[in-house]
């Protein structure tokens, strides 16, 4: 089956299936204690005991780096998957069944949608305090519109399918039709759609995290990690440089099964 | 015969795809003399608009021709693009099927019809506004002057289609190919722009090769025929002694096929119970702009047991919103659907299952209506399993019993709709609706999206099953002469009324009402 | 024409009242006492309430929320706290800076956009389209303030040819400061635009109406410009107006990189500092202009395409 995927596809894959063994092994993969402070040893260049060098109070920039890695999936696939369940329930719901709860939605919606993403998100996380799972609410509450609005779209057109008509007319419940007929026939787009989401999650998170309203110090994740890093990026490039390769690998991963997958589903052109 | 003006021999065409090579078109040769009007007749897949557009180099890029195709002494094949392009729109014109896709959306249509007169006669901008206007006035659309600064998206479909000959003809081609050009259009739409284009024949000595899946239309406007089948012409010649003497099995499988030359014997009705009482419904829709639209106005017909009704119409006449009602689809604003006398309207929103099993529908597009995530079996088997018909050691049993009802092989039970023609998935959604049981089954235009052959076998199909199993249809269809073939009784639809409407003998035979007359006059027959 | 724009305005309305529902509500989200959050644990409990009268937070919410609607149509936002100055004024203050960056953002990548749009689909498939993918991909998930950084380091500490950071003085002054920063924020923005723009240009380069147009004897480049542009530019507009509203919240973040004094630093310290009302007035603010901006885009898509109404 694998063999079938196009290449974008098996090679993405391939770099997020790494990161999730790094994540999940990280204690066995490292040399060192991520939250060990070593002071005779800070801001080491890369090599020798340290491959990625050490930061400003001697910790191990490679520890750190794959320990870091299970901070921001899990911040990737829950600040997806709450927005992705929430929209995905309403969307599908507002669009077979239209009406004022619909109409409610779609209002909810538009005005959501006037507020650039990271600003809405930065403000509710300054007001509930800083945090992950503060991060992940605040995702919640903002990032579902878009999965309303996505599968929203695809159910009115799919509702008005001469298959669903026709289990209509077949003397189905209307739930039924709706997980059985409607959901799987417009669910492909929202998957892709997620892989792309993840993406900006992450970097959101990552963006967070470097202006401190992210985890908190001393955990380690790669936003935060590049926030360490800025006040030596002219004489330890690799504190701050490192996190961001991470980021960067983890992302083309997400974006390259977001591009493989719209093609094996053939969505849009790509 | 004088030399002709467009000589095609030996055209091959191929398509190169990661699956390997297709030929669309093998060893075509025909030629068109000056002021001829021939038309090539095939199914879906028979290479014939391939073989179209391939005389203009309109194919994709992924196709390779060879052969030879001349215009007037010219080799179009040995031509590059810039020389291919001074013949398009100047000597040798098309016109295509659907009329809304191939109008820009964004530019009036004016400016369209003057494109070609300004890159071909060097005219400036106002020059060929003028002219446009000529030719818009040719092709008689109403109001040139004012229409000239419109958007395809205000003009009907009709229309449309007159503005892309009209941009065909600006610059006097010699030869125009018209690939389905009728296609998209109502019939009596379809009659009036056939007459444009023998009116254009007849009056600028244009030829025209018309390419068309309709043999009765290609019978009523060409002089010579082509046939084509599977890539290649099996039979070619003189209109007539093509269609009254066919000699190749094909053709004459394609003319038993018309629905007029059909031997199908309805079973008369020998029950005489009222089945379905449809009294004075009334449907509004809200129109986009504001505002409610009428789509049936004060609609009532009965359907006796047994019976086959016709519903007619052109489209947007309201007839599959009629269907819908009768479906529990659509909710009427007013009047009663009554079955055996007991009211349905409105235990069919409470989904009941004695009015669900009763009547059943099967509809217009084959792959809509299936879902494309089910197989075969999965799509005959929900109803049964859902409803709980058979119990769950028969269910295998049922379904293979309703797949040989609808002829379907029992092999194909695993295949998902994207693996089925147009023809099996047509039968998979009647094997569907019968697993309900029904006595009556609805039949909105389920073979206006098949090919002719096909068409036949599932009307023979839909034929068996009145006879073995007394099964009422209403049988809905724009094809005035399948409706003959097939049904008992008729309603006429116009605008959402019933304008008339009886035994298919009275009404189609001698029509009463003028809008009858005129849809008849305007079907095309052998 | 006016008469549809005011229509449309009249659609506006509702989102405008839900927008000052979700800015006065923000200050709800505080777990709480938002007079407590600001002043901190050691205040005094007079001092905590005397905050909380000035913020008329002893009122019932909707009375609060009236009170805020009153000012709010006034053009008052509410004062900040830290800065000691009318929440407006201070957007006023800092929102230039923000807006040339954003201009300048615009003027880097519009034309790149459609340059490399356009390369990509007349080569589709070929090398040039590989690799404009490739670095499309490489753009869109590269954190915006680590490329950033890693500029800063690059071009202005080691090589010096741009400053390290702030607004400069005079026109040339702020184009020279604020071109990193507008190239960090351009090399997210151009992939995005550029894939929206190649996937639009393939659909309508395969449309009917080209090879109708190529019937007729058109010149392929004219098709390409009259026909395939113009159809192609409506999905890519809108997508472009949905940009820039996340440009102006998207900077925020390269304003701190490079020390900009813009709304996104304003943002920023309001932040840190629990300024609740500079919060509040900003985020109102960029909705605002979300929503003008979407106004503009689909005026300038009506203008091109006849079939929408506004």
């Amino acid at each position: 089956m694998i063999a079938r995927w196009p290449k974008s596809l098996r090679f993405g894959a391939g770099i997020v299936l790494l990161w999730l063994i790094a994540a999940v092994l990280a204690p066995w993969l490292t040399p060192a204690d991520p939250y060990a402070i070593d002071l005779d040893n800070t801001l080491r260049p890369p090599g020798g005991d340290w491959l990625m060098g050490t930061d400003h109070v001697g910790r191990d920039v490679f520890t750190r780096v794959v320990f870091a890695a299970r901070i921001d999936i899990w911040m990737g696939v829950m600040g997806v998957l709450a927005p992705l369940l929430i929209g995905v329930t309403i969307g599908l719901f507002a669009g077979y069944f239209g009406g004022l709860f619909d109409s409610v939605m779609m209002r909810i919606v538009d005005i959501t949608l006037a507020f650039p993403f990271l600003i809405l998100v930065l403000a509710i996380v300054a007001m509930l305090g800083p945090g992950i799972t503060n991060f992940i609410i605040a995702l919640a509450l903002v990032a579902w519109v878009s999965y309303a609005r996505l599968i929203r779209a695809d159910v009115m057109v799919v509702k008005n399918a001469e298959y669903v008509q026709a289990a209509r007319t077949l003397g189905f419940s209307s739930p039924l039709i709706i997980f059985k007929h409607v959901l799987p026939n417009t669910i492909s787009p929202i998957i892709v759609y997620a892989m792309t989401d993840m993406v900006l999650v992450v970097l959101a998170g990552a963006s967070l995290g470097f202006i401190g309203l992210g985890v908190q110090p001393p955990t380690a994740e790669w936003g935060a990690m590049i926030a360490d890093g800025q006040a030596y990026i002219t004489e330890a490039w690799w504190v701050s440089f490192f996190p961001g390769l991470a980021a960067v690998s983890f992302g083309i991963g997400l974006s390259l099964i977001g591009d493989g997958l719209a093609r094996m589903l053939r969505i849009g052109d790509t | 015969m004088s030399e002709p003006l467009l000589k095609v021999c030996n055209l091959d065409v191929s398509f190169r795809s990661r699956g390997g090579e297709t030929h669309a078109v093998r060893n075509v040769s025909f030629d068109v003399g000056v002021g001829e009007i021939i038309g090539i007749v095939g199914e879906s897949g028979s290479g014939k608009s391939v073989s179209c557009r391939a005389i203009l180099g309109l194919l994709p890029e992924s196709a390779s021709v060879s052969g030879r195709i001349e215009y007037s002494d010219q080799n179009l094949l040995g031509l590059d693009t810039e020389g291919l392009r001074r013949i398009r729109g100047r000597d040798v014109s098309m016109v295509f099927q659907n009329p809304a896709s191939h109008l820009d959306p964004l530019m009036a249509i004016g400016a369209q019809v003057s494109e070609p007169l300004i890159h071909h006669q060097d005219a400036s901008p106002t020059q060929a506004l003028d002219a446009a206007i000529e030719r818009l006035r040719e092709v008689q659309l109403e109001h040139p002057e004012q229409r000239v600064n419109s958007y395809p998206h205000e003009l009907s479909g009709g229309m449309k289609q007159r503005v892309m000959i009209a941009a065909a003809i600006a610059c006097g081609p010699g030869l125009l190919l018209a690939d389905e050009p009728t296609t998209a259009l109502d019939v009596t739409v379809q009659a009036r722009i056939l007459e444009l284009l023998k009116s254009l024949n007849e009056q600028h000595y244009l030829s025209v090769v018309l390419v068309s899946h309709d043999l009765a239309v290609v019978a009523q406007v060409c002089d010579r025929v082509l046939v084509m089948r599977h890539g290649e012409i099996v039979e070619s010649g003189d209109t007539k002694q093509v269609i009254y003497s066919p000699q190749h099995p094909y053709t004459q499988q394609l003319i038993e096929s018309q629905p007029s030359r059909m031997t199908i014997r309805p079973p008369v009705a020998t029950d005489t119970d009222t089945l379905l009482d449809v009294s004075n419904i009334d449907v509004e829709f809200a129109s986009p702009g504001g505002g409610t639209m009428r789509a049936l106005n004060d609609v009532s017909l009965i359907l006796r047991q047994g019976e086959s009704l016709g519903v007619v119409g052109e489209s947007g006449s309201g007839k599959s919103t009629l269907a819908r009602v009768v479906m529990g689809l659509v909710k009427p604003k007013s009047g009663d659907v009554k079955l055996r006398g007991q009211s349905i309207l409105q235990k069919r929103n409470r989904l009941d299952l004695s009015v669900c099993r009763k009547v059943q529908m099967v509809f217009q597009n084959p792959y809509d209506s299936l879902n494309p995530r089910y197989s075969v079996y999965e799509t005959i088997a929900e109803p049964l399993e859902r409803h709980k018909l058979v119990p769950a050691t028969k269910l295998d049993e049922r379904v293979a019993e309703l797949m040989g009802l609808v002829e379907l092989d029992s092999s194909l039970a695993s295949r998902k709709p994207a693996q089925l023609s147009g023809g099996q998935c047509q039968r998979v959604g009647i094997a569907r609706a019968l697993a309900m049981d029904p006595e009556l089954l609805i039949a909105d235009e389920i073979t206006s999206a098949l090919d002719v052959t096909i068409q036949a076998q599932i009307i023979a199909l839909l034929n068996r099953l009145r006879e073995e199993r007394g099964l009422s249809v209403i049988f809905i269809s724009h094809d005035l002469t399948l409706v003959r073939s097939f049904c008992d009784q008729v309603v006429v639809f116009q605008s959402g009324r019933i304008v008339e409407s009886g035994a298919v003998s009275g009404v189609l035979e001698q029509p009463q009402k003028s809008y009858t007359q005129e849809l008849l006059l305007s079907v095309p027959t052998l | 024409m006016f008469l549809k724009v005011g229509k449309r305005l009249g659609h506006i309305l509702p989102v405008l009242l839900g927008i000052s529902i979700v800015s006065f509500g923000l200050i709800q989200l505080t777990p709480g006492d938002p007079a407590r959050m600001i002043l901190g644990n050691k205040a005094s409990v007079e001092a905590v309430e005397a905050v909380r009268e000035r913020m008329g937070l002893n009122e019932p919410v909707l009375q609060q929320y009236g009170n805020y609607m009153l000012n709010l149509v006034q053009g008052d936002l509410g004062e900040s706290l830290r800065y000691q100055q009318p929440v407006s004024e201070l957007i006023m203050q800092f929102l230039p800076v923000t807006g040339f960056l954003a201009l300048y953002v615009i003027v880097l990548t519009v034309p790149l956009t459609i340059l490399l749009g356009i390369l990509a689909a007349r080569n589709r498939g070929r090398w040039i389209d590989q690799l404009i993918r490739m670095t499309s991909v490489l753009g869109m998930t590269m954190p915006v303030f680590w490329l950033a950084m890693l500029m800063l380091r690059i071009f202005s500490v080691e090589l010096g040819w741009f400053p390290v950071s702030g607004f400069g003085t005079g026109f040339v002054g702020h184009l020279h400061h604020l071109f990193l920063p507008a190239v960090s924020v351009s090399i997210y923005l151009i992939p995005v635009l550029v894939r929206n723009l190649r996937a639009a240009l393939l659909e309508e380069m395969n449309a009917d109406y080209v090879v109708a147009s190529r019937s007729k004897g058109l010149p392929e480049g004219y098709i390409f410009r009259r026909h395939i542009l113009k159809n192609a530019s409506l999905p890519t507009l809108n997508l472009f107006g949905v940009l820039i509203t996340w440009l102006i919240g998207g900077t925020v973040i390269v304003e701190l990189v490079y020390a900009i004094p813009g709304l996104g630093t304003l943002m920023f310290n309001a932040i840190l500092g629990r300024d609740y009302s500079v919060i509040q007035g900003l985020t109102l603010f960029y909705a605002f202009s979300t929503v003008i901006i979407t106004l503009v885009t689909d005026m300038l898509s009506a203008l091109i395409d006849p079939r929408i109404e506004l």
